[in-house]
């Protein structure tokens, strides 16, 4: 196979994340491998972090916030702006502990791409942790991995011995006591911290609830984790694949980072949509994978030319742009455009992970809400009420109407349940309730004959074909 | 079902005269996990996880212990234990069989996954067949819908599953061809 690479990300000169990691369309995923510190160090990595230390704390951060980097775990919030949160530090004064907890706990069905960072890159994220760390004057760094992470969990382990062995991390200080521009030196300890199983894990307020051995209870904000995190101490909370984009921003900066990707398409003073992201397709396509592409890129050109078109040959029929919390892209939005600005353009909660899943013309979109259902139901920590209740109520219906015993009413109580469920319309704690309601709405919304086709006893179901990629 | 209410009331601790927290698990414990924390509770995952590596479950009298060495109420260690999925506060069979449910597995017929489990098996989502070789669960999302359909068993993942090649990994495992400790915990 070959790609022409400036035809899906023009303005790149090679990957950025994926670096070391063969993707297409830059490398065959063939010759993809754990990638050890002496490999690390030879391709230019800790440069990022090298540099880093040379300039004040305030600069890095500075220099991310200028990038506008967006967080990559779902909501994209500027990763800059969220540092600047953090209680200011008198020059030369102990700031007392502070903590960085990454998000590895990847589990929004229809999300893989943290696991491709993890699993052949890791000191990529360690790099990013140890620059994160030095610019927020953070002490100490828990990578939270989802339980299910078994081999990932083990390759950052062997990483941070390397690590530790280099001198990244541990009590000398970061790069084996460095000098830095910041005065002195700055130490941080970083620990592997394995999760166990359970999804709101992945909101941030449950996984300090997680770390600190409780329930995965998300917490009432504010206050909120930057100046009351775990163990009530100052907190970042970020997603792997953000951290992974720091070294790069710091070694070239924020203006070679905002070349890539484009500015908001909504208008001036929209939240740009710059740099790469990894973009991981499953579903009904006939070459799934993991991807680098620049955000802005349409769904239609990663599936048709990147991933081999549909599986079969069939049609496309729908997707979910990253995760089931986004909602449901239509037959006619084929041609949407992944970057954060595809939440307000194609009615769905927003770009979430960029991982889209991807359905063919013979897909139940009723299977397909129930499915999603399910999956909220189970995983609702329980403590709101219109959430516990509400995804359940919701399961239930789903269930009826795909099994042919639904009525009109159900349908329209099923909306009335998702629309008022939600941190959005204010009767939940945390978000995982308006990924329920924006899930099932936006499938019943867009798919409305079909929901209505089955409260008619003349319905006759599509039998389904195994496996991913085309046989 | 995170939510679901904890039985403690009705909780009968059966008691053995071995501790289940042995004396490296308190070592590691003190050595490696406790110096990283700023309370004794914020080690209670690794404990347990420690505790189901090992027995394959957490029994009641090892929750009681955990408590009594992290220095918390036995109910704040059941408060958590119960909570999180991957901790099985009842025995499972040795090898646990986790295929993957959620939407990119559907989309790929994980049913006919499921299904040659239960016929190979003879037994049903949720069960434990009588030798106490295998159990039998559906997941959540295993993060690798790209290799759609999926299934974990025991530590290893299994990806672009066939009726065959699942049926295959039970049989390798029966012939105990394939370990299901991949790496430490
Ligand atoms: C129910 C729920 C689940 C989430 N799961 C994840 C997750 O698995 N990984 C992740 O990085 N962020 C997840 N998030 C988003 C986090 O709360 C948080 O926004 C993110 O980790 C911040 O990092 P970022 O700014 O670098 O993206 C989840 C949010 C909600 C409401
Ligand atoms: S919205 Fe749902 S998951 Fe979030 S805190 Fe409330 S009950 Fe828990
Ligand atoms: S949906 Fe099965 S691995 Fe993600």
């Amino acid at each position: 196979m070959q790609f022409n690479a400036k035809d899906f990300n023009p303005h790149l000169d090679g990957p950025i994340l994926t670096k070391r990691i063969p993707c297409w369309p830059y490398a065959d995923p063939k010759g993809r491998h754990v990638v050890h510190l002496d490999e690390y160090l030879k391709t230019g990595g800790y440069n990022g972090l090298r540099k880093a230390l040379t300039m004040t704390p305030e600069a890095v951060v500075e220099e991310v916030k200028k990038s506008n980097l967006r967080g990559r775990g779902g909501a994209g919030f500027p990763t800059g702006l969220k540092w600047t949160f953090l209680p200011k530090v008198d020059e030369g004064k102990d700031p007392g502990m502070r903590y960085l907890a990454i998000n590895a706990d990847e589990s929004e069905p229809g999300t893989f791409k943290d696991r491709l960072l993890m699993d052949f890159d890791p000191h990529l994220l360690l790099e990013g942790i140890a620059a994160a760390c030095y610019a927020c004057r953070l002490k100490r760094a828990y990578i939270f991995i989802r339980g299910e992470y078994h081999h990932q969990a083990y390759v950052l382990e062997e990483a941070l011995k390397e690590a530790y062995a280099h001198g990244v991390f541990g009590s000398k200080g970061l790069l084996n006591g460095t000098q830095t521009a910041g005065g002195g030196t700055w130490a941080v300890e970083c620990y592997v911290h394995r999760g166990a199983g359970a999804y709101i894990c992945g909101e941030e307020t449950a996984l300090l609830e997680a770390l600190e051995g409780k329930r995965g209870w998300p917490r009432i904000k504010p206050p909120f984790p930057a100046v009351k995190g775990l163990f009530g101490k100052p907190t970042i909370i970020n997603n792997v694949e953000t951290l992974c984009h720091v070294p790069s921003i710091v070694e070239f900066g924020a203006d070679w980072f905002s070349k890539q990707g484009r500015a908001s398409t909504l208008g001036a003073g929209a939240p740009p949509s710059f740099g790469t992201k990894l973009m991981g397709v499953s579903g009904h396509v006939a070459r799934p994978g993991t991807f680098e592409l620049e955000l802005g890129i349409s769904l239609r050109k990663i599936v048709e030319d990147l991933c081999g078109g549909m599986r079969n040959g069939k049609k496309f029929k729908a997707a979910i742009p990253g995760g089931v919390s986004m909602g449901i892209l239509s037959t006619d939005q084929f041609d949407a455009e992944m970057d954060f600005d595809i939440g307000r353009k194609c009615n769905v909660l927003g770009l979430g992970t960029a991982c889209p899943t991807v359905f063919d013309e013979d897909t139940d979109m009723v299977m397909v809400a129930r499915n999603i259902a399910r999956f909220f139901k189970h995983e609702s920590c329980g403590q709101c009420t219109p959430c516990r209740e509400g995804s359940g109520w919701l399961y239930q219906l789903m269930t009826k109407v795909e099994e042919g015993n639904g009525k009109t009413k159900d349908l329209d109580l099923a909306l009335e349940i998702a629309t008022s469920m939600g941190s959005m319309p204010g009767t939940t704690i945390c978000g995982l309730a308006d990924g329920n309601n924006w899930a099932v709405r936006t499938i019943m919304n867009k798919f409305w004959g079909e929901f209505e086709a089955r409260v008619k006893p003349s319905y006759v179901p599509v039998k389904m074909t195994i496996g991913a990629g085309a046989r | 079902m995170a939510w679901i209410t904890k039985n403690s009331a009705g909780t009968v601790v059966e008691k053995r005269s071995e501790p289940y927290l042995t004396a490296a698990m308190k070592a590691d414990l003190t050595n490696r996990l406790l110096p990283r924390f700023e309370t004794t509770h914020a080690a209670l995952l690794p404990a347990l996880h420690m505790i189901q590596h090992e027995y394959g479950w957490i029994p009641a009298q090892a929750m009681l212990e955990i408590a009594e060495f992290l220095k918390l109420d036995p109910s704040q260690v059941i408060d958590t234990a119960s909570f999180y999925e991957e901790y099985w506060l009842k025995p499972k069979g040795e090898n646990l069989i986790s295929v993957c449910r959620s939407i990119a597995c559907e989309a790929c017929d994980y049913k006919a996954i499921t299904q040659v489990c239960k016929d190979k098996l003879g037994i049903e989502v949720g069960e434990t067949t009588d030798d106490g070789k295998f159990t039998l669960v559906e997941v959540e999302c295993l993060g690798s819908c790209d290799s759609a359909p999926v299934a974990l068993v025991g530590e290893k993942l299994h990806e672009w599953l066939t009726p065959e090649t699942i049926a295959k990994a039970i049989d390798d495992v029966k012939a105990g061809k394939a370990g299901h400790h991949h790496h430490g915990h």
